[in-house]
């Protein structure tokens, strides 16, 4: 769990459509070099907020365009670089949903049924709240190896 | 994200993609992809160039990978990079699109 309170460094505000997911990755890499952040460490990111953000446009919001949703970026008290994002739909708990199984045969692979999955191997903390009219989910990351142990 | 598709000896169709496959990425390739799928017996999926993979990209990968296998085929990824490769691993996908870092290998496991 990213401990403490802490203060927003950065704000990045978009529509509910996933064309707006292009804004993310310069938006992560802008931050990446601020922070001096190692390559891989930028992948997981990236990746985990494709998921969750995707997962809000086309599940929260059932791909209805023109809702809001932020991303705020700090780093905590312990150091985590933590992305907090919140939006407006009906309450969805994703640290709650479950996994798919792994796939025995390579039908049985559900297309795009990978996102919990990634978050949870990828980011270091992955916490959910639900907000009065929305859900608030909380990605930590340290600068060390994804979903494992600082090197 | 850029897809090139290549005819190879021993009617091997190599499909070449450089860039980032996420959610742009593979919106970008899908149609090519699903295409040379529908006619291609032996795939190889070469991964040397791809510098991000998200679901929507792994979807990109599988859902062709699936149309090659029904009609019988086989399917293999090659040379993907380390943080590529781990998400493969992490969604399962590597025990059924086997990986390969030497184009020999990759090769010969379609033969």
């Amino acid at each position: 769990m990213p401990d403490g309170t802490h203060k927003a460094e950065a704000r990045l505000s978009l529509n509910s459509r996933l064309a707006e997911l292009t804004l993310v990755c310069p938006w992560v890499d802008r931050l990446a070099a601020e922070h001096g952040l190692p390559e891989e460490k930028v992948f997981a990111i990236n990746l985990c907020l494709e998921e969750a953000l995707s997962n809000v446009i086309r599940h929260g919001y059932k791909g209805a365009p023109d809702h809001s949703l932020t991303v705020d970026f700090s780093v905590n008290a312990g150091g985590e670089l933590v992305f907090t994002i919140e939006d407006h739909a009906p309450v969805f708990n994703a640290c709650a949903f479950p996994e798919s199984p792994a796939p025995a045969s390579l039908d049985e692979i559900k297309p795009g049924g990978q996102g919990i999955r990634l978050m949870r191997r990828f980011a270091n903390s992955l916490a959910w709240e639900p907000l009065p009219h929305g859900n608030r989910l909380t990605l930590g990351f340290n600068y060390g190896a994804p979903g494992g142990e600082p090197r | 994200m850029q897809i090139a598709i290549e005819e190879m000896d021993g009617g091997v169709t190599r499909v070449i993609l450089d860039g980032r496959l996420d959610i742009e990425g593979a919106a970008a390739v899908d149609l090519k992809m699903n295409v040379t799928a529908g006619s291609s017996q032996l795939l190889l999926l070469d991964l040397q160039k791809v510098t991000f993979l998200g679901s929507m990209g792994l979807r990109s990968l599988v859902v062709p990978a699936q149309a090659v296998r029904r009609h019988g085929g086989k399917v293999v990824a090659f040379g993907p990079a380390p943080m590529v490769e781990e998400v493969l691993k992490a969604s399962n996908v590597d025990t059924l699109i086997p990986i390969h870092h030497e184009l020999s290998s990759a090769l010969a496991a379609l033969a």
